[in-house]
């Protein structure tokens, strides 16, 4: 008997946006989306994206897109706290030691931490395999604040990397934190920065991994840390 | 989350924390009563703005450290302009 060949529903068609067969982690937002609010917001990029073609400036396509990630992850509830803790700062800016901390992927070309135990991961392969990553524990990549941006890998299959491949600061901004070390808007940084992907099990990091960096952060007499989720 | 929970883990362990994400985290961050937090209106994989924009970059970053120092109580979230 023949498969009969239905055409598929518009419903399928923006879930398949999140991990399926037109997976695009730039869009992957849209399934988040009612079928109706999708529906709206397409039609509205292709309104935009024509009057960008007339005018040159592409900030309605940029503001178009954002405004439907924002709708797309408003709902977002994975974790919630009443309250949460709060440790004021205990000198002035110009003198307190500063560390950042992102989960982007980073890492240096030659110390991959092998993700499942693949050696050289494709960014294909973490997208992938996410549902995987999201049970093992986070591995930190230490990156020296000197190091140069052509020695970084980004891999990380819960976001599109292409902008943090051309320029790690995007979602890494360790060069900018040197920067304003050098203006003198704080005193000191450590001597790594650290990187580790986001898409992991939150029970690992908190039970296991999490208890680790904080001892080593304190060690390192670190007074505050910047923190950048992707 | 994961960034969330380091935050929540750090400041209890005494070390301050400042966290920049995209608008599109808002709900999250909110959910999970993070000490400060900067929301910017880039997309999804680029906080701190788009590629080579040293300024933005710079600009983003200065004003996060800004508020570690102005930030009084847990749940201060800032809108970027």
């Amino acid at each position: 008997m023949q498969k009969e060949n239905r055409p598929e529903s518009f419903e399928a068609f923006i879930k398949s946006f999140f991990y399926g067969k037109r997976s695009d982690l730039s869009f992957k937002f849209i399934s988040e989306l009612t079928p109706e609010n999708a529906s709206i917001f397409i039609q509205g990029l292709f309104k935009d994206l024509m009057d960008s073609f007339d005018d040159d400036d592409l900030e309605r396509v940029r503001q178009r897109l954002l405004q439907g990630q924002v709708e797309g992850y408003k709902e977002q509830k994975n974790f919630e706290y009443d309250d949460g803790p709060f440790h004021p700062l205990q000198k002035p800016l110009s003198s307190i030691k500063l560390t950042l901390l992102t989960s982007s992927g980073h890492f240096l070309k030659g110390r991959d931490s092998k993700p499942l135990g693949v050696e050289n991961m494709t960014q294909e392969e973490a997208e992938r395999r996410i549902f995987d990553s999201l049970k093992e524990a986070p591995q930190l990549s230490e990156i020296p604040f000197d190091s140069k941006s052509e020695d970084l890998v980004v891999r990380h299959g819960g976001y599109d990397i292409r902008a943090a491949l051309k320029d790690p600061n995007v979602s890494f901004p360790y060069q900018r934190m040197v920067n304003l070390k050098d203006q003198g808007v704080f005193a000191d940084l450590t001597v790594n920065a650290y990187s580790f992907v986001g898409a992991c099990s939150q029970k690992r990091l908190l039970k296991k991994t999490l208890p680790d960096w904080v001892d080593k952060f304190v060690n390192l007499g670190v007074d505050a840390a910047v923190l950048v989720p992707v | 989350m994961s960034v969330g929970h380091v935050a929540r883990v750090l400041e209890e362990a005494k070390i301050a924390t400042i966290v920049i994400a995209v608008k599109s985290f808002e709900t999250r961050m909110r959910m999970m009563s993070l000490p400060r937090v900067l929301l910017t209106p880039q997309l999804l994989g680029r906080p701190l703005g788009n590629p080579f924009n040293e300024k933005l970059q710079i600009t983003i970053l200065n004003r996060a450290i800004q508020l570690l120092e102005r930030a009084d109580r847990n749940g201060t979230i800032q809108d970027y302009y």
